[in-house]
């Protein structure tokens, strides 16, 4: 018994310094180590990560990503692999605490709580909540949705911003975008709530986009930011530094005329203000 | 705590985020949807399994094959396929003013309900059937030559001796139904697993939120088994291989 007894003790050590030795490694480490840089994004929030009608995975945060990742290259002097990954708001914050993604580039919004939880890259992108509807509703926005039925996604900033304004929705809540715009389409429900860029990306990817529309005032603020693990600033200059590379170049100005300039599937013009903010992110080389 | 850091284990544990900030609400509630969406559909499937599984042995063939239908069609499609059949796929077929009614009484639950007791159902009629046809002919034969028609004959005797024998599948599809539950989140139902992700969400504090979820259901999972043995202990047939407890002599 004693034996046995030693020989766990013996192990339990091993294990404890193993893991002791494991859980320390930062993620340009862990980069550097696997060769493979593993991203979470979003499979149906067009424009951002979605998969378009050729199968391919693309998006205006995939592209962003795609930076990042020559970034990591160049400080990492090798070749890394560009691995996506799906994340939805209710496992994006498990799949970067469990290591099985270093970056998350979708449409996760970089709020104090979730500061206690993981850290933000800069802003990448503004937008507020809104609600979808179809056209003819009577819904204007967050004043009229008293007593009806919004269906919204488990995790996300919205359902949380009703929750804590007590209005009196009945809440729909489903753990994805799909799900939810679904029993918007069959009327299940009567209105979706996402932030506004997601909602003109479904009525745009929609069958019939004239059947659809997005309506109400911004009744949160959202902005954008790409989500690592916390107290990894080595990765985060590399990721901050790709983002301000690319707004001081152009690059992401090109990136943004792609995907909502004029000629694109869903148009959204950059006002001046927020143009503003984002080259004010940029702090001097 | 000094174990967790010795270990290298780097999260910062916080059991009260499961009672602070209305959670404790929300995992009650949980547990009360999660027992209602069982309690309804174990009574439904219940139904439906002794009709189906007592029609696949009556002497008559096309009852024989209505059943066979049933079960090999409703067994032979993942449970989650039918989740979203009956939410997303069912509703569109009924008139516009059905749907209409449908979508203000909690369309989310009900089909719910309806996906988990058609399924389970046809689990369930397989067991029963399984009881009936371990019941020799003979005993048949007796109610039938004591005047008794075949409808009667299954429905007071056959049946009841059926049930007894089943006990230990029934409790295991019973205990699938409980478990099975937790699909419906993924057609908005707000039950017990949805809640844990919920609290999992608001805090990310998943260890703990995930394990409140856990030791709830396994709770309420031993509870009913430990029921079931009761039961099991109390109605079962003398005379047969069954030992539970103690020996008699």
């Amino acid at each position: 018994m004693r034996r046995v007894l030693s020989v766990m003790a013996v192990a339990a050590i091993v294990l404890g310094l193993a893991v002791a030795g494991w859980a320390a490694e930062s993620t340009l480490e862990k980069i550097n180590r696997t060769g493979v840089f593993t991203v979470g994004t979003r499979t149906a929030s067009p424009p951002f990560g979605y998969i378009n009608k050729q199968n391919e995975w693309v998006g205006f945060s995939v592209d962003l990503a795609k930076l990042v990742h020559k970034n990591i290259e160049k400080k990492l002097n090798k070749s890394i692999k560009f691995e996506l990954k799906e994340s939805t708001p209710a496992t994006r914050i498990p799949l970067l605490s469990s290591g099985a993604v270093d970056l998350i580039a979708g449409t996760m919004t970089d709020t104090r709580p979730r500061r206690d939880s993981v850290d933000f890259s800069l802003t990448f992108f503004v937008t507020g909540a809104q609600f979808l509807v179809k056209e003819g509703s009577p819904i204007r926005g967050i004043q009229d949705i008293t007593g009806k039925r919004v269906a919204s996604q488990q995790g996300s900033t919205n359902e949380r911003a009703l929750r804590e304004r007590g209005v009196q929705a009945q809440l729909v809540v489903f753990p994805d975008q799909a799900a939810g715009f679904t029993a918007l389409v069959q009327g299940r429900v009567d209105t979706y709530t996402n932030d506004g860029i997601q909602l003109w990306g479904l009525k745009y990817k929609a069958p019939n986009p004239n059947e659809w529309k997005v309506v109400g005032d911004f009744y949160t603020y959202e902005p954008y930011g790409m989500a690592m693990r916390k107290n990894d600033s080595d990765f985060r200059a590399v990721v901050n530094n790709a983002l301000m590379e690319a707004l001081e170049d152009g690059e992401y100005f090109k990136i943004y005329e792609n995907w909502f300039g004029p000629k694109s599937d869903t148009p959204y013009p950059l006002s001046d203000s927020v143009k503003s903010f984002l080259m004010y992110q940029v702090v001097p080389k | 705590m000094p174990l967790t850091a010795f270990l290298g284990i780097q999260y910062d544990f916080q059991w009260s985020v499961l009672w602070t900030g209305g959670h404790g609400e929300w995992l009650i509630q949980g547990i009360l949807t999660t027992l209602r969406l069982s309690a309804l559909s174990w009574l439904f499937a219940s139904f439906l399994g002794i009709l189906a599984g007592a029609l696949r042995t009556v002497p008559f063939r096309p009852l024989r094959a209505l059943a066979v239908l049933y079960v090999e069609f409703f067994r032979n499609v993942p449970l989650l396929v039918w989740l979203f059949f009956w939410y997303f796929g069912a509703p569109q077929m009924l008139p516009r003013v059905a749907q209409d009614w449908l979508n203000v009484h909690g369309p989310e639950f009900w089909s719910a309900v309806v996906g988990l007791s058609v399924y389970h159902g046809a689990r369930m009629s397989e067991v029963i059937r399984a009881g009936i046809q371990s019941i020799p002919r003979t005993l048949l034969e007796a109610c039938v030559a004591t005047g008794l028609s075949v409808g009667q004959a299954y429905r007071l005797i056959i049946i009841p001796v059926a049930l007894r024998l089943i006990i230990p599948p029934a409790t295991n599809e019973s205990l699938n139904l409980l478990k099975n539950s937790s699909l419906a989140l993924t057609i908005g139902v707000a039950e017990l697993t949805f809640m844990s992700r919920q609290i999992e969400t608001y805090t990310a504090k998943a260890f703990e939120a995930l394990t409140a979820g856990t030791l709830i259901y396994l709770v309420l999972c031993l509870g009913i088994s430990a029921t079931m043995a009761q039961v099991e202990r109390h109605f079962r047939i003398p005379g047969l291989i069954a030992r539970v407890g103690r020996a008699e002599h």
